[in-house]
């Protein structure tokens, strides 16, 4: 009896993904649980694995087309099992749950439908806005133009949608302005700019930067560097962030939270699950550490080495990019002064760290050379004021700047 | 590309050359295409120009002609004898014929399309075989358009036989008038075209299975039409099946009444109008993986897309309306989606008219479809009785109906019985397509005198607001 594997719920939040590649070809026979594709999905590229041994029997999707969850993916009959190719066994009730590739059902050409001109309708369809999810600001709702072009041009746009093929992505074209080139948008790409555009709506984002004198902790860090290392792995600064950022959220929990707006109540998270954004060719990948306080600084150190590796590699498993209630972003490597940093939502709060660099300061009324460096934090001003921000910079400041006192609280 | 060479190419061919197709070849030419056109039959326009909606629509109006001409007493008009040439009445019939179909194959050779004769059959999804008279050759393509349409159903125990046992196409070419004409099947056709024959002179009668003529069809409408078909002696044996026809001396269709009684209808002629039935057999579908319901209809999605890559269908073949306005449709939204543009079959409605005496027209939801689907309704109506215009036509017969939902007042459908009803679906369409609400119709000035006013009253009276006749 064939059976169809459609795109599963991989996880929350996930309705569409991209097929990457195909690893299974049709007519191979597969074990359970063997990897049949890999698919490209908000967070990562998950391998999806056969539910069932059997023969593939057909592939519904080509690679690189956009799937959402509930598609047909691949039909799977039993071992020696094929696909009828005449017409009269195809009705067998084995395969009428498949849909044919790339069809939308016939359309039911009756019932209720949006308000909207013939004109109008066609104008929806060129611009790929489905007019079932716009409002009409005509008298009794009806929608108009301007409505579909509003839809088309606002952020809440589903991405999905394909646009129409002006002109094929990836050429370049003469206008009269000079030439462009049209390049198709990565999955991740609009990916990242949904999140980034959903974060700059919803949160009322202020960014507070305060300054820290790391030349004891830099000091600290040079003078175990090279026995750690020697063991193998990296050993970086950002363990000595880590741990500091964690005790400093024990301290004021409402930065290590989410809020249930519904429901009008803060979520304190009782756990320490720190994002690390990773700049990756593809573009922003923020994998999580898990319970970042129960870990040691080597720990860490090795864990953030192997998660940036593998967001690099695009390998990392959807859950090792969820659950986050912190994030930090590690700016500083690259140049620049101090940056606004953008929250990763649902969380409140994300925290910036700048270029250490060597630079005059006043120290007990001399002039001196200190290592120094700018911390940000951007946080939502919406449950969280101003004040309480600068008292958690203040602290966090205080155990980067004095080694032994962050000692003092692992 | 000559008929009788191996094999050419393509980039639409386009099969079967009715409302369908030959405007799919157009639109598609006129977006550029390379096409070939394949059609089976020497002419191109398919059933409809050549033996339905435009040769039935000749006779029906000569019919009516010569109906009013001897039904004019009143109005202080009589003839002494009317003669019906009825070979002269085809031959005029033919000529409308040839000049659209020549009108067609016109449009094809500016165009720039290009027209093979022959019978297709697939044989893969990228090439198809065109056999003709003449030989057999191979077209290959990158995209096809299946406009086959359709053909009249035959009951296996009543078949054609051309003379006696004929369908709509003989019906369209007697040299004669029969005397006695039964007609099975009391769909438009089978109406249509029996009241052409009682209206030339035959005794009629039509016998239909179902309790009801025109399935689906507004009640009211329906009691309007068959008050008519009485006075134009036209006998209606419903809940009656049609078993054999007795070819003997006295010829008759035999068939069985409701208690299970054998009743003997004698016929000259017996025209079998029971359905039409999609012509996808001998296509090779199946083996290119296009697939079709139980009926034969192929199945597919708004863009006229079949379930095998690159192929589309419309017209009849894919079922819903048989009418050739919806083929005209889903024609440019198939050529249009093959040009890479971002067309789809929306349409709110698709109008209906069938040229009965009087016309019977509807567009978007009838009362019982609305309800169906959960809507509260409100309806009004106008009754030509009090039209001044279908006074002055002596076509009092019929009425229009508004239906609306009770809440928004926005129009949801219309239905009408009465002369000339046809020319008002225009408006009703556009109506509904625009999404218009009852009072931008009422608030609309319609001409006066003219049936298109009674919309206008009907629309008001369901506003509880109508003028030349008393609110309900």
């Amino acid at each position: 009896m064939a059976f169809v594997f459609n795109f599963p719920d991989v996880g929350e939040g996930i309705h569409e993904g991209r097929v990457v590649e195909w690893l299974v070809a049709e007519g191979a026979v597969v074990a359970e649980d063997q990897p049949l594709l890999k698919v490209e999905t908000d967070k990562a590229v998950v391998e999806l694995p056969s539910p069932k041994a059997g023969t593939v029997l057909k592939l519904h999707v080509p690679s690189d087309s956009v799937i959402e969850v509930g598609d047909a993916l691949v039909t799977i009959g039993a071992e020696g099992e094929s696909l009828p190719v005449d017409g009269e066994a195809k009705d067998g009730p084995a395969l009428v749950a498949v849909p044919p590739p790339e069809q939308t059902p016939p359309p039911s050409r009756t019932g209720r439908r949006p308000l909207a001109t013939p004109k109008t309708r066609s104008l929806a369809r060129k611009l790929g806005v489905d007019l079932a999810m716009v409002k009409g600001s005509g008298s009794a709702g009806r929608i108009t133009d301007e409505d579909v072009e509003r839809a088309a041009s606002a952020p809440s746009a589903p991405i999905s949608v394909p646009a129409p093929k002006a002109a094929p992505a990836g050429v370049t074209a003469s206008t009269v302005d000079g030439e462009v080139e049209r390049v198709p948008l990565t999955h991740l790409r609009k990916v990242i700019a949904g999140a980034m555009r959903t974060s700059k709506q919803t949160s009322a984002h202020v960014t507070h930067v305060e300054e820290a004198d790391v030349t004891e902790l830099f000091a600290h860090y040079r003078s175990v560097k090279t026995e750690v290392e020697s063991k193998g792995g990296r050993f970086t600064l950002l363990p000595f962030f880590i741990k500091a950022l964690v005790t400093v959220l024990k301290d004021y929990p409402i930065f290590n939270a989410t809020v249930d707006e519904e429901a009008a109540e803060i979520l304190l998270k009782k756990y320490y699950n720190i994002g690390i954004a990773v700049d990756t060719p593809e573009g922003l990948i923020v994998p999580v550490i898990k319970g970042a306080d129960g870990k040691d600084m080597l720990q860490l150190a090795d864990e953030i080495t192997d998660l940036a590796g593998r967001a690099r590699e695009r390998k990392l498993g959807l859950d090792e990019l969820k659950g986050g209630t912190c994030t930090i972003t590690n700016i500083g490597p690259l140049g620049g002064v101090f940056a606004t940093p953008i929250i990763n939502q649902p969380e409140l709060a994300i925290i910036g760290l700048h270029k250490i660099q060597d630079r005059p300061v006043v120290v007990d009324g001399e002039i001196v050379v200190r290592k120094m460096m700018y911390l940000s934090i951007s946080f939502d001003h919406r449950w969280i004021d101003g004040a309480e921000g600068a008292r958690f910079m203040t602290d966090l400041v205080g155990l980067i700047s004095k080694p032994g006192l962050l000692m003092a609280r692992l | 590309m000559v008929v009788g060479s191996v094999s050419s190419g393509c980039q639409v061919v386009v099969i079967g050359a009715g409302p369908g197709g030959y405007v799919a070849a157009l639109r598609l030419a006129q977006l550029g295409k390379d096409v070939i056109l394949v059609e089976k039959s020497p002419r191109l326009g398919g059933v409809c120009l050549n033996v339905g909606c435009i040769p039935s629509k000749a006779l029906i109006h000569a019919a009516d002609l010569a109906y009013e001409v001897q039904h004019g007493g009143a109005m202080g008009l009589s003839v002494e004898s009317l003669s019906v040439d009825l070979p002269k009445l085809v031959k005029w019939k033919d000529g409308i014929v040839e000049r659209l179909t020549g009108g067609v194959e016109f449009l094809c050779s500016k165009n720039g399309v290009e027209v093979v004769h022959g019978s297709a059959r697939f044989l893969t999804d990228r090439s198809l075989q065109v056999s003709s008279d003449d030989g057999q050759f191979e077209i290959q393509f990158e995209q096809a358009v299946i406009a086959t349409g359709s053909s009249a159903m035959q009951l296996p125990n009543l078949p054609f036989d051309g003379e006696r046992v004929i369908g709509s196409t003989e019906a369209l070419s007697l040299q004669a008038v029969p005397k006695r004409m039964v007609v099975v099947g009391a769909g438009y056709i089978g109406l249509e075209l029996g009241t052409v024959y009682a209206k030339l002179g035959s005794e009629v009668t039509v016998v239909e299975f179902l309790p009801e003529i025109v399935p689906g069809l507004d009640r009211d409408v329906a009691k309007a039409l068959q008050r008519r078909l009485k006075k134009l002696k036209i006998k209606l044996m419903l809940n009656h099946r049609a078993e054999s026809f007795d070819d003997g001396d006295d010829p008759s269709l035999v068939v069985t009444g409701p208690d299970g009684d054998e009743i003997r209808i004698p016929a000259d002629v017996v025209m079998m109008s029971v359905g039409r039935i999609p012509r996808t057999k001998d296509l090779g579908l199946a083996e290119i993986g296009v697939e079709t319901d139980d009926k034969g209809f192929i199945n597919v999605n708004e863009k006229q897309q079949a379930t095998a890559p690159g192929i589309y269908a419309i017209g009849d073949v894919v079922g819903g309306a048989l009418l050739a306005h919806k083929a005209y449709q889903e024609a440019k939204v198939a050529a249009e989606v093959i040009a890479g543009e971002p067309a789809a079959f929306d349409n709110v409605t698709i109008p209906a008219v069938i040229y009965t005496d009087p016309e019977v027209a509807w567009a978007g939801l009838t009362e019982a479809e609305a309800v169906e689907q959960g809507y509260e309704i409100v309806t009004g109506r106008f009754d030509f009785k009090a039209s001044g215009r279908a006074m002055t036509l002596d076509a009092t017969d019929g009425f229009i109906k508004a239906i609306a939902d009770a809440g928004t007042k926005q129009l949801l459908g219309v239905v009408a019985v009465g002369r000339g009803v046809s020319e008002l679906m225009g408006e009703a369409t556009l109506a509904l397509e625009m999404g218009a609400f009852l009072e931008d119709i009422g608030l609309t000035i319609h001409p006066h005198p003219t049936m298109s006013e009674a919309f206008q009253e009907a629309v008001e009276a369901a506003l509880g607001k109508a003028v030349h006749q008393v609110n309900k």
